[in-house]
């Protein structure tokens, strides 16, 4: 179920009110019934996937318990590696196999050896599983270093790991954020209610209008680059930018904004990226879930920053290249990782990569100074320029792509698909930017304005913006259900 | 004690959360409201004109009716449109006489033109050719051969004074019918309800754009639920379609038998590429004469269709006209 389809309006509206009003006096029911909720808005998609749901939810429930009862650390340890083991199997199996198995191909073919590629499968890739199995070995992780008790609630469990409003696309949240919230009483709070609602208009915003709106446009220039001018592919790696930000930031403002109607605080998974000074500021605003899920039980394990300067240069290297392939099963991931990590690591090396850790954008101003805003432009071109790896199909398409951009310098007016004019969507895009630019200071309030008549406008554009924008042809999946 | 607290606790939940509803009905009735202003200020969805049926049985536009079609999101397509005394989409009065040299033009949604301005129309463009020429534009959203050929034949006497009569015609969907009928269907369209509904110009939008498209697909989905749908997933194999052009080719002469069809006036304004070659060999058999917009129009290196809607575009009314006209010069010489 899609969270921009009208299955999901109509079934938010009966869990809620079944949440709020028949099952409320009971936690357990209450629980039950986010259970099955989830199961229901996963099981839409393919039920027959919710066997792996269930699977590791067992697998992570019972490994949590065995490694709770055990003192011995080797003990301890491998109760853990069955958790990493079935979770990464999982995801290798219906990941990464065919990969595997076409790069051995491709590997022996580059020796001289003809193999057909007999052994890949027809495996259809589970919506969310790079989601969830990442939450439920997270659990596993925080067990093991002792920094959460394991719960006996089976199902307050399983409702944890299934909670419908970050199941398929995150953000990636961690037992002792999201499992006691569960385990504990909920009460009706209207204004984190109003608060959820205000987050799920501006997330359907950022997906409908924007992320949509660019989508036939990405998709027509990365398809046809080999017939486009420079001009015009900088312009689709710039709307690809906005697409892919507005697409899963906007699921995430809609998860949050849902979780909220049921009385759960999720974390906050983008802030603000697109005004990052810096890298390493850009990667502490994007996917944030997911940037700490790596810190937490990637780079912490392998020694962080605590064994020198090349030791910490090379888990950088190895965050940035597993984050990478996590993203897909395709070279195209692996080497914007890899970018990533390259662009990164002399920030590490200066010491300049937490410079902007605790401050913001223009902070005690209104407007950025001209430093900051060639920073913050520099990052985005940096940012825009790796999306193309992350977009186009191959590494092939990649690098043609590039190789246009920097050979033929030519300027010509790109023509919507579809007709439409595309004075419209420059104007969307500034509007958004300044948009963005005004509530930069807190991503999960984006109408923070004193002015109740103020606020009534901004709704009101909001939306007539999504009926002006809204196209009923174009596929309106999220981009990031395919990782 | 524990149960008072506990109903306390559900009394004024409830009451916060009647609260959240009625603040959230209000925001939405007052947004709605706007957006139906912002629809209406910025003429973004179409006028629609009033059909009925006249006293000979012809389904058409209530005369001298103005307004504007729009077309695809944000207004991409805005043209004006103008219903003519007679009821159709025309710059001009349709008032034939012996004196005079006219050409007819009937046809279905094409003709009619909504997507185009009326001024700017196959018509226009063929006057602008043809010198001395009034070309009437008889196009009417949904007409089939059956709704065609009955109206020349309801008005005989008008169409009589007309020199040459084109008639659009596209096998696969205008030869469904032996007969002519009011479509009741479509006529719905116009009880009070559907009315009512179209003066509600947000409404009218969102169907347009699609909106509620989904709503319809999952009505569908639920009223098709346990009912035996594989035949309309089932493709049709060469021997139904072969019978399928035979009913079709008999439904063609049961209604030129039934309503007349002048062969010496009358030419048919077809898409070859697009006919079977059993329905080409009987009209060539059967000296129905024809003219064949496909070969230019589906060859065309410049597009000839409306990118969010597959009427003719400006360069395709141009070939279309082009060809209406060297046709008629044609026979004009001929004669």
């Amino acid at each position: 179920m899609l969270f921009n389809s009208l299955e999901f309006f109509i079934f938010l509206p009966i869990v809620f009110i079944l949440y709020w009003f028949v099952f409320k006096k009971h936690l357990k029911t209450q629980n039950i019934l986010l259970l099955i909720a989830s199961y229901v808005f996963y099981g839409l998609w393919d039920w027959r996937f919710l066997s792996l749901i269930l699977l590791s939810t067992i697998v992570d429930y019972f490994v949590a318990l065995k490694i709770n009862t055990l003192e011995h650390q080797t003990k301890r340890k491998l109760w853990l590696s069955v958790s990493i083991i079935f979770n990464l199997g999982l995801l290798g199996f219906f990941k990464y196999y065919n990969f595997f198995v076409d790069s051995w191909v491709d590997l022996v073919s580059m020796f001289g050896y003809h193999m057909q590629s007999n052994w890949t499968l027809k495996v259809i890739l589970p919506v969310g599983i790079s989601f969830y199995t990442f939450q439920t070995m997270s659990y596993s992780f925080d067990v093991y270093y002792k920094k959460i008790k394991p719960t006996r609630d089976f199902l307050s469990f399983a409702a944890f790991v299934s909670f419908f409003p970050q199941l398929v696309a995150g953000p990636i949240e961690r037992a002792s954020n999201l499992l006691h919230q569960i385990t504990n009483k909920r009460t009706f709070n209207y204004n984190q209610s109003v608060s959820g609602l205000k987050l799920i208009l501006w997330g359907l915003f950022k997906k409908v209008v924007i992320a949509d709106a660019l989508g036939p446009l990405v998709d027509d220039i990365f398809t046809n680059y080999n017939s486009y001018p420079s001009s015009t592919l900088i312009l689709g790696a710039v709307f690809f930018s906005f697409q892919i930000y507005g697409d899963f930031s906007g699921y995430s403002d809609i998860a949050i904004g849902t979780a909220k109607l049921f009385g759960i605080e999720l974390m906050s998974n983008f802030k603000f990226p697109y005004f990052s000074r810096n890298i390493g500021e850009f990667w502490r605003r994007w996917h944030i879930s997911l940037s700490s899920w790596f810190q937490a039980y990637i780079y912490v394990p392998l020694g962080g920053s605590r064994q020198g300067k090349y030791k910490t240069i090379i888990n950088v290297f190895i965050v940035f290249l597993i984050s990478g392939f996590w993203h897909g099963a395709n070279w195209t991931f692996i080497l914007w990782g890899i970018l990533h990590a390259v662009i990164f690591i002399p920030l590490l090396v200066l010491g300049q990569n937490t410079k902007y850790k605790n401050t913001i954008l223009a902070e005690h101003s209104k407007l950025p100074s001209l430093k900051e805003f060639f920073s913050v432009l520099s990052v985005f071109s940096i940012v825009t320029f790796c999306w193309i790896f992350f977009r186009s199909e191959s590494i092939t398409d990649a690098f043609g792509f590039i190789g246009r951009i920097f050979t033929d310098f030519s300027y010509l007016s790109y023509s919507h698909p579809m007709g439409y004019r595309m004075i419209d969507y420059y104007i969307l895009i500034l509007f958004f930017v300044f948009y963005e630019f005004l509530i930069r200071k807190d991503e999960r309030s984006p109408f923070n304005f004193k002015s109740k008549i103020l606020r009534f406008v901004i709704y009101t554009i909001i939306i007539f913006c999504m009926l002006l924008f809204y196209d009923d042809n174009i596929d309106r999946s999220f981009i990031y259900f395919q990782f | 004690m524990m149960i008072i607290l506990i109903d306390h606790l559900f009394i004024s939940n409830f009451n916060i959360m009647k609260k959240l509803f009625l603040r959230l009905l209000l925001y939405v009735f007052c947004i709605v409201l706007i957006l139906e202003v912002l629809v209406r200020v910025f003429h973004l969805t179409k006028d629609y004109p009033v059909r009925f049926v006249d006293e000979l049985g012809v389904e058409r536009w209530v005369p001298n009716q103005e307004g504007y079609s729009v077309t695809g999101n944000r207004r991409q397509n805005f043209s004006k449109f103008n219903i003519n005394s007679s009821g159709y989409n025309s710059y001009r009065d349709f008032e034939p006489s012996k004196d005079k040299v006219e050409l007819a033009l009937v046809g279905d949604s094409f003709i009619e033109g909504f997507h185009q301005p009326y001024y700017n129309s196959i018509g226009k463009k063929i006057e602008a050719k043809i010198n001395g020429v009034e070309v009437y534009e008889i196009g009417y959203g949904g007409y089939d051969f059956a709704d065609q050929l009955h109206l020349i034949h309801q008005y005989q006497s008008f169409f009589d004074l007309i020199d040459l009569v084109v008639i659009g015609i596209k096998f696969e969907d205008d030869l469904t019918r032996n007969e002519y009928g009011i479509l009741k269907e479509r006529m719905k369209l116009e009880s009070p309800m559907y009315r009512s509904l179209r003066n509600i110009k947000l409404l009218v939008y969102l169907q347009n754009i699609g909106a509620f498209s989904a709503a319809i697909k999952m009505t569908t989905t639920l009223f098709s639920l346990g009912q035996n749908n594989t035949s309309i997933h089932k493709k049709e194999d060469v021997n139904a379609t072969q019978k399928r052009y035979v009913k079709y080719i008999k439904n063609f002469q049961s209604l030129v038998t039934k309503y007349g069809y002048d062969k010496t006036r009358f030419v048919l304004l077809l898409d070859k590429e697009n006919s079977p070659k059993v329905f080409l060999d009987f009209l060539d058999k059967n000296s129905y004469n024809y003219i064949d917009f496909g070969e230019e129009i589906n060859q065309s290196k410049i597009p000839t269709t409306l990118i969010y809607d597959q009427h003719w575009n400006n360069y395709g009314r141009n070939i279309v006209s082009n060809l209406i006209s060297v046709y008629f010069k044609e026979r004009v010489n001929n004669h």
